[in-house]
C-alpha cells in the first residue's frame, strides 16, 4: 500500500510509524522472553498464548499505519506459533534458537522497513518463519545472521544493554531528561560533602568546648580565688567558641536548603521522566475522528488546543479510550447534520474541540462539540422510562444532575441510538477509567450550543495526593482532588454547616461496620460532580502523597473502592470512590433539604471568554470561572479574542484593556457591531480605571469594570449585576 | 479419574482439600490483612504481595458453608492464579504434594484417605459472583 492511500499526512504517519515501531519492538521482546524462559523446550499453552496474541496485535498495528509486508510477516509467524500448540507439533530443540533468530531479525527489519533494502530483508524472513514451521525441509547448520544490526537508537539510552528479565511495559525517557537527573544527582553528592564538612568542624567545636570547660573546673577547684588571668582566658575562649558555633549553624542551615532544593529539584526530574506531551493522544484522536467520519460521512473538524501540555505517558495511555467513546458520541449525537446546523445558522461543518491544560496540580481535558446540546428534559424522560430513576427523583434533580447521571449508567442522550456509540454505555465506561486514575468527569451542555465533557486527573497517575483518615482503626483514603475541607461534626448531627452551606453528613463508622461512640467527631468534606457531604471518620491523618495500586478484577465490582495503596510498613489502605460516597449520601428518596443542597455549585452557566496578555491572568480567571460553573475559552488579545467569537457565540466577555494586536475597547466596539453579540454581558479587567475609562464602558454597554488584582469575590459581584 | 500428579494437599477447618499443583504460584505466610467493609465473608481481606493487592479469600465461605476463622497476619496462604485472577486462600496447613485416587466414587490419597478436590476457576468463579452481588447492590439509604 502507498502512503497516499492512507488517511494520514506525510508527517502524521512518520509519527504514527515511530509509535508503532516502538511498540513492536517491545512485542517481539516479549515473544523473545518467552522463548528465552523456556530453554530449548516447547513453551507452554500459556506461553504460546501469549506470543500469539502480541504477534496478533502487531499484525493489526502494522495494518493500520500501512506496513504491509509486516503485516504478512506478523501473519507466518502467528501461524507457526500456533502450529506449535498443535499434534504433531513441529517443535524440534533448534526451534527455540531459530524464534529467537526471527524476532531480532525482525526487530531489526522494522527500522529498514520503508527503504529500499528493505524488501530483501523481508524476503530472508519470509524463508526462515516458513521453514521454522515446517523444520524438516530446513537445511540444519545456521547460515550466518542475515541481517545487520541497526545503529544504536538514539531515543533510549537507558534501555540498551540492560538485562531484561521479563518484558513488561518500558517508559521511553528523553535523553535531556536523564541528564537533569544525573546533574542533580551529582548535585546532591556536593550536599553532602559540604554538610559533613560542617559537621565535622562541629566535633572539633565540641572537643574544644570540653578543654575549655575543664580549665574553668580546674581553675575553680583551686582552694584559692581563680586568677582573673584564668578566668580571662576561659571566657575568651568561651567567646570565639560561641562565635564559631553560631557561624557553623547558620551555614549548616544554608547547605541544608540546598539540599532541599537539590532533593526537589530530582523529584521534579523523577516526575518529568513519566511526562510526555498530549500531542500523541491527540494525534490519535484526529485519526479516530477520520476513521468515524470516512464510516459515517458526517462532517466535523477536529480542533486541538495545548497539544503541549505535559502529562504522564502511563495517563495518557489509558485515555485513548475515552477519548476515542467521547469522540464517537460526539459525532454519533452531539453534532446535527450539515442540513440542521444551516438551518440554525451554525458552520455547515461541525467543530469538536479537544483541549489540554494544566490546573494547578491537575490535567484537564475537555472534549467539547457545538453541537446540538444534550436535551436535559429528554434525558430526565429516558431515566424514569427506563426505571433507573423514580418518577420523584427526576422531577427533584436539577439539570447537572440530570447530565451527571449520563455518566453513571447506560442511558443514551437519543432515542435512536446507533451502534456507534455504543448507547451511552462507553460514557459510563469514561467515568469508570477516569475515576480509577484519581480523576472525575463533568458534564456540562447548553441546548443548541454543544456539550463539554471535562476529564480531571491528577497529573501524574503515579503519585497522587489523597486524603488519609482512620475508621475502626484501619486507614482509609480519598483523593485531595475531591476534598475540599475538614470539620468538626456532632455525633447524631445528619447535616453540617460547611461554608454556609448544610450539608449531609455521612457516618463512614457505620458504612465500614465499625460504630464510634465519640461526641464530636472530625469531618472530611467531599465534593464530587457538584454534589458536597461531609464524611466523619475517627482520626484525620491528613493529606499524603500516595501511590494508586488498582484493586484488581476480583476486587473491581466493590464500586465503594477506586483502588488502595500500600503504607510506609506494607499494610493495604484502601481508597473510597467519592462517587460512591455521594451516591450514599443522596439517596433517590425524596427529601427537600437534599435537593436545595444541589443548587450549590456547578450549575451551568454558559461559555465565557476570557482575553488577556497575561497568561497568569487567563489560567486564574478560568479557574475561577470554571468553579461558578462557566465553560471558559481564553485568548491572548483582541484580534484572537474577534477570530474565536465569529467560530462560537460566548455568553460572558471577561477582558483586558490593553493588550497587542487589539486593545480591549476596540475589541468591544467590534463585538457589538455583531448581531449576536450587541447585548452580550462583557466584564473589563483593568489594573488602571480612569473616568474616561468608565464613561466609554458605559457607552458600550459594559456590565462591570473591575480593578485588577482580580479576586473571586470581585468578580462574582461583577457577573451579580447581570 | 485414573490418577491425578501433582496435586497439593492442605486443611483448613480440619476439612482436608486439594488443588493442582500448576494453578498454585506460590506457598506464602500473610503479612498484615487490610479488612474490605461491605465485601462478602468469602473475602477475608486484601494483602500486599511484592507490591500488588493480593485478596484473600475464605474457602468454606466461597463453598457456601460457614465461613472460617479471620484471616491473620502470618496464616499461611496458597496463592493461585486461574482466569486472569491472582488470590489466596487461607489455609491451616500445608500438608504435601501427593498423587490422587478415585475409588468407590470417592477422591482419595495415596493413602485412601479421602478429601475435597478443588477447581481453582470455580472457586474464582463462584467468589466473584458473591463479591459482584453485594458490591453492585444499591447502597442503603
Amino acid at each position: 500500500m502507498s502512503d497516499g492511500e492512507l488517511d494520514f499526512d506525510a508527517d502524521e504517519l512518520a509519527m504514527l510509524r515511530q509509535l508503532f515501531r516502538d511498540e513492536a519492538k517491545d512485542a517481539l521482546e516479549t515473544v523473545t522472553t518467552r522463548v528465552l524462559a523456556g530453554g530449548s523446550a516447547k513453551p507452554t499453552p500459556d506461553a504460546l498464548t501469549e506470543m500469539m496474541r502480541v504477534t496478533h496485535t502487531l499484525k493489526g498495528a502494522a495494518g493500520t499505519v500501512g506496513l504491509n509486508t509486516m503485516v504478512d510477516l506478523s501473519h507466518r509467524l502467528e501461524s507457526a506459533l500456533a502450529s506449535f500448540g498443535r499434534e504433531p507439533s513441529p517443535w524440534t530443540p533448534a526451534t527455540a534458537d531459530l524464534l529467537v533468530e526471527v524476532t531480532d531479525a525482525l526487530r531489526a527489519y522494522l527500522d529498514v522497513a520503508t527503504e529500499p533494502t528493505g524488501d530483501a530483508v523481508a524476503d530472508t524472513i519470509r524463508d526462515r518463519i516458513d521453514q521454522i514451521a515446517r523444520p524438516n525441509r530446513r537445511p540444519m547448520s545456521l547460515p550466518p545472521p542475515f541481517v545487520e544490526p541497526p545503529p544504536e537508537p538514539v531515543i533510549e539510552p537507558a534501555l540498551d544493554g540492560a538485562p531484561v528479565p521479563e518484558t513488561k511495559a518500558w517508559l521511553r525517557v528523553e535523553p535531556e531528561r536523564i541528564d537533569e537527573l544525573m546533574s542533580s544527582a551529582g548535585e546532591l553528592l556536593f550536599d553532602r560533602t559540604r554538610i559533613e564538612r560542617r559537621v565535622q568542624l562541629l566535633r572539633t567545636l565540641a572537643r574544644d568546648l570540653a578543654r575549655t570547660r575543664q580549665n574553668l573546673h580546674d581553675a575553680l577547684d583551686t582552694p584559692d580565688v581563680p586568677s582573673r588571668a584564668a578566668l580571662g582566658e576561659a571566657e575568651s575562649e568561651l567567646a570565639g567558641q560561641a562565635a564559631l558555633l553560631s557561624q557553623t549553624t547558620a551555614a549548616l542551615l544554608d547547605e541544608i536548603e540546598a539540599l532541599r532544593r537539590t532533593i526537589g529539584e530530582l523529584q521534579k526530574s523523577l516526575t518529568r521522566i513519566r511526562m510526555g506531551p498530549a500531542r500523541d493522544l491527540m494525534t490519535h484522536a484526529a485519526r479516530t475522528l477520520r476513521a468515524l467520519r470516512r464510516a459515517t460521512g458526517a462532517r466535523v473538524e477536529l480542533r486541538t488546543i495545548g497539544e503541549e501540555t505535559e502529562f504522564d505517558k502511563a495517563v495518557a495511555e489509558q485515555l485513548v479510550d475515552p477519548i476515542t467513546q467521547l469522540l464517537r458520541n460526539a459525532v454519533a449525537h452531539g453534532v446535527e447534520p450539515p442540513e440542521e446546523r444551516a438551518a440554525k445558522g451554525k458552520p455547515a461543518t461541525a467543530t469538536v474541540t479537544i483541549r489540554a491544560r494544566q490546573d494547578g496540580n491537575l490535567l484537564v481535558l475537555e472534549v467539547s462539540d457545538d453541537g446540538r446540546g444534550i436535551d436535559t428534559a429528554a434525558l430526565r424522560e429516558r431515566l424514569v422510562s427506563t426505571g433507573q430513576w423514580s418518577a420523584a427523583r427526576a422531577e427533584l434533580a436539577n439539570d447537572p444532575e440530570i447530565l451527571d447521571a449520563l455518566l453513571g449508567s447506560g442511558v443514551s442522550v437519543r432515542d435512536d441510538a446507533d451502534e456507534l456509540a455504543g448507547r451511552g454505555i462507553g460514557i459510563g465506561l469514561v467515568r469508570q477509567t477516569v475515576s480509577r486514575l484519581g480523576g472525575e468527569v463533568k458534564v456540562s451542555s447548553m441546548p443548541g450550543r454543544g456539550t463539554t465533557f471535562s476529564l480531571r486527573l491528577p497529573l501524574s497517575t503515579a503519585l497522587a495526593q489523597a486524603m488519609l483518615f482512620k475508621v475502626g482503626g484501619q486507614v482509609y483514603a480519598i483523593p485531595n482532588v475531591h476534598v475540599i475541607d475538614t470539620t468538626l461534626v456532632d455525633a447524631l448531627a445528619t447535616t453540617a454547616s460547611v461554608r454556609h452551606e448544610q450539608l449531609p453528613v455521612l457516618r463512614l463508622d457505620a458504612l465500614l461496620g465499625h460504630s464510634s461512640a465519640a461526641d464530636r467527631r472530625p469531618g472530611v468534606v467531599v465534593s464530587f460532580a457538584g454534589k458536597s457531604l461531609v464524611c466523619t471518620v475517627d482520626k484525620i491523618i491528613g493529606p499524603r502523597e500516595i501511590i494508586i495500586k488498582p484493586l484488581g478484577p476480583l476486587l473491581a465490582p466493590l464500586t465503594l473502592y477506586a483502588g488502595a495503596t500500600i503504607s510506609g510498613s506494607g499494610k493495604i489502605q484502601l481508597i473510597l470512590d467519592p462517587a460512591q460516597l455521594v451516591r450514599r449520601a443522596y439517596p433517590d428518596a425524596p427529601d427537600a433539604a437534599i435537593s436545595d443542597a444541589g443548587s450549590a455549585p456547578m450549575v451551568l452557566a454558559g461559555r465565557a471568554l476570557v482575553i488577556d496578555d497575561s497568561r497568569a491572568i487567563r489560567e486564574a480567571m478560568t479557574s475561577m470561572l470554571g468553579r461558578e460553573g462557566w465553560i471558559v475559552d481564553v485568548a491572548e488579545d483582541g484580534a484572537r479574542a474577534l477570530q474565536m467569537t465569529r467560530q462560537l457565540r460566548y455568553d460572558l466577555i471577561v477582558t483586558d484593556l490593553e493588550m497587542p494586536e487589539l486593545g480591549g475597547f476596540d475589541l468591544i466596539v467590534h463585538l457589538r457591531k455583531d448581531e449576536r453579540f450587541k447585548t452580550t454581558p462583557i466584564v473589563i479587567i483593568t489594573s488602571r480605571a480612569n473616568p474616561e475609562h468608565r464613561r466609554r464602558a458605559r457607552d458600550l454597554g459594559v456590565l462591570a469594570l473591575v480593578a485588577k488584582p482580580i479576586t473571586r469575590r470581585k468578580l462574582l459581584e461583577a457577573l451579580a449585576t447581570r | 479419574m485414573a490418577e491425578l500428579r501433582n496435586v497439593i494437599v492442605f486443611t483448613i477447618g480440619g476439612v482436608r482439600y486439594a488443588v493442582e499443583l500448576r494453578w498454585v504460584r506460590e506457598v506464602v505466610s500473610l503479612g498484615f490483612v487490610t479488612a474490605v467493609p461491605t465485601a462478602p465473608t468469602a473475602l477475608g481481606g486484601v494483602c500486599n504481595l511484592h507490591g500488588t493487592i493480593l485478596p484473600v479469600l475464605d474457602v468454606a465461605a466461597v463453598l457456601g458453608q460457614a465461613p472460617g476463622p479471620p484471616a491473620r497476619q502470618g496464616d499461611g496462604a496458597l496463592v493461585l492464579e486461574t482466569e486472569g485472577v491472582v488470590c489466596a486462600l487461607r489455609v491451616d496447613q500445608v500438608d504435601h504434594v501427593a498423587s490422587l485416587h478415585e475409588s468407590g466414587g470417592a477422591i482419595v490419597d495415596a493413602g485412601g484417605r479421602p478429601l475435597t478436590l478443588l477447581d481453582p476457576g470455580m472457586i474464582v468463579r463462584r467468589a466473584l459472583e458473591m463479591i459482584t452481588t453485594v458490591g453492585t447492590a444499591e447502597p442503603q439509604a
